[in-house]
């Protein structure tokens, strides 16, 4: 018999809780995985059968939802929204390219490098949602191939969404519940990242860089792009912008100033929104403050809803503690060779599937570690472990981050599709390149 | 005021015409759109130059790009002959599904609302399955102005 007395006396037909809730959870999971049916219907009816069957009451089920995730997810999206109206993501891509005099390899490190830094302090969908075009129209006018640029910036907006708290939704996940700061998240993790991307630019430099070339005219045409005509409304630029740097100032201060991240990155939106439309007439300001809510992606929030919930049910069914035991048996409850499993089976899984669903199971595991390591303030590695693993393995296959989806997205729309095998076997090994630094700094730094 | 009133009577684009000729009859109708139809005439889908444009030389970065692009690009190089080349295509990669009709005999108001509706500036009037023509907001503008310079 498993799970709590509140959970065996209510579970329907007498079932086992245990049996129940595991049967439940593998099934929606490989729902998700197949993609057969919207990832936020799957979860949230996981969730709900979760209730239903009586593994977990509606209010338990409301426990298990991580309100700061979810407000920070909110919060950074809706200013994402508003930044990208002012045009500075498409100025700062040409800007770039152009400092470069529009030598090929040139842009595509600016454009890397770009893409790194945004999607550290964005978020990676919406950077290479407005990267990529740009990518595109330059190779289209320096008649070189877009592929090595998309693969490039798939690279750099994982690899780069790694650094922050806010980079990537698993470091959002396990911020949120461990707790980890935004300052944690920098002094622990953006140290490596440069020397990842540096070496994964470097290895991009021996495949194609050095057959990246353009004639003088078609540079020429890089030169006359007009980037400030990218910026369509530039009151809105210095609000956008003057509102993302308070809010990360935020992030930096919150320890100090005792405020959770969700509740800096909501305030930030809510000023944004009233300084982009305190202007407005009311019927001006509602359209508005509806458009901009309709940008926020609401599948990935009730997917996160309907995870949490179905997370908290095998949780409560007692079935993440025995997973646990049973992978400390494993590791003989060696700390090294916990942290080392978590990176590389983050890595590889990730590669694979969504790696939201895998870090949502993944934490309440890692958490329930922590006697067998002397306490929470020991798991550190294990967290960063599960960070590094979960983020840079998404650059393993197309599949493994929604961004590198949006790429090929765009990339089969222009006539250059990106094909997933072929994709795979370059990045693959460059993902496994990428875990194996950052085995070597986790072991190094904290083991 | 009724739709007879405004109606304009065009040809329809069938399988095989040209980019050319469907230019041509927009040109001299000032419409942005015919409807294709199989050979007994029912209407299968409709031909926008909007569309012809986009697909034959807007792809989705140039657009999504708009406002940075310089005075100098690769896809304005030899424009002519492309042209002539779009120009020579037949229509029916270009078709789109069917568009938003309405009969003959509805007012002018309801069609006005249902371009709003359906965010469009044009709606083809067909009766019975039979294509009879198209109303645009520029036909229902012209209409309106004549009958101020008659009063």
């Amino acid at each position: 018999m498993h799970g709590t007395e509140e959970v065996l006396t209510r579970v329907a037909f007498g079932w086992d809780p245990l049996w129940v809730a595991s049967i439940l959870f593998i099934f929606t999971y490989a729902i998700i995985i197949s993609e057969k049916v919207n990832r936020a219907i799957v979860s949230l009816l996981g969730a709900g059968l979760m209730i239903i069957l009586g593994i977990i009451n509606q209010q338990t089920a409301i426990s298990g939802i991580d309100f700061n995730t979810l407000g920070l997810l909110i919060g950074m999206m809706v200013i994402v929204a508003i930044t990208k109206r002012s045009g500075v993501f498409q100025f700062i891509a040409v800007w770039s390219a152009k400092k470069v005099n529009a030598k090929p390899w040139g842009i595509l490190v600016m454009l890397s490098l770009v893409t790194a830094i945004f999607s550290a302090l964005l978020d990676n969908v919406t950077t290479v949602l407005l990267i990529a075009p740009v990518t595109l129209l330059i190779c289209h006018e320096l008649e070189i191939s877009p592929y090595p640029f998309l693969f490039s910036e798939i690279f750099a907006s994982n690899i780069g969404g790694t650094a922050t708290l806010i980079g990537d939704p698993p470091n959002i996940m396990i911020g949120s519940a461990v707790p980890l700061t935004f300052n944690d998240f920098i002094l622990n993790l953006a140290p490596i990242i440069p020397v990842i991307l540096l070496v994964t630019l470097g290895i991009f430099y021996v495949i194609w860089g050095r057959r990246l070339q353009a004639t003088d005219a078609a540079r020429n045409r890089i030169m006359q792009f007009k980037e400030r005509e990218a910026i369509t409304d530039p009151r809105l630029l210095k609000q956008s912008l003057l509102v993302l740097a308070l809010v990360i100032a935020g992030f930096v201060m919150a320890h100090p100033l005792h405020l959770e991240p969700a509740t800096i990155a909501m305030f930030g939106a809510a000023t944004l929104l009233l300084l982009s439309n305190i202007t407005n007439r009311s019927e001006e300001q509602s359209e508005n403050v509806h458009s901009t809510f309709g940008e926020v992606e609401w599948v990935t929030i009730f997917f996160f809803i309907g995870l949490f919930i179905a997370v908290k049910g095998i949780e409560e069914a007692g079935a993440l503690k025995l997973l646990a035991d049973h992978a400390l048996s494993l590791t003989g409850g060696d700390i090294a060779l916990t942290a080392m499993t978590i990176l590389w089976v983050s890595a590889i899984v990730s590669a694979i599937v969504d790696n939201i669903p895998f870090v949502a199971t993944m934490i309440p595991l890692i958490k329930s570690m922590a006697p067998t390591f002397g306490g929470a303030e020991n798991l550190l590695p294990l967290w960063w472990s599960l960070a590094l693993g979960a983020c840079l393995g998404g650059n393993g296959s197309l599949v493994g981050a929604s961004a590198n989806l949006i790429v090929a997205g765009f990339a089969e729309r222009s006539g250059h599709p990106i094909r997933f095998l072929k994709f795979m076997a370059a990045a693959f090994p460059l993902m496994i390149l990428s875990v194996l630094i950052a085995s070597i700094y986790i072991y190094l730094r904290y083991l | 005021m009724k739709l007879q009133q405004i109606l304009i009577t065009t040809i329809v684009a069938t399988s095989g015409m040209s980019v050319r000729e469907v230019f041509a009859e927009c040109s001299r109708t000032n419409i942005p759109a015919l409807p294709f139809c199989t050979k007994t005439g029912r209407i299968r889908g409709r031909v926008t130059l909007k569309n012809i444009m986009k697909m034959s030389c807007l792809p989705e970065y140039v657009v999504e790009t708009a406002r940075i692009l310089g005075d100098q690009l690769s896809c304005t190089d030899d424009l002519e002959a492309k042209a002539r080349q779009l120009l020579d295509c037949p229509v029916d990669p270009y078709v789109q599904e069917p568009g938003i009709t309405i009969n003959s005999d509805a007012s002018a108001i309801k069609a006005l609302a249902i371009m709003e509706h359906n965010d469009t500036s044009y709606l083809f009037v067909v009766d019975e399955g039979e294509y009879r023509g198209i109303v645009t907001i520029q036909g229902l503008a012209r209409t309106l102005a004549a009958l101020d310079r008659q009063q």
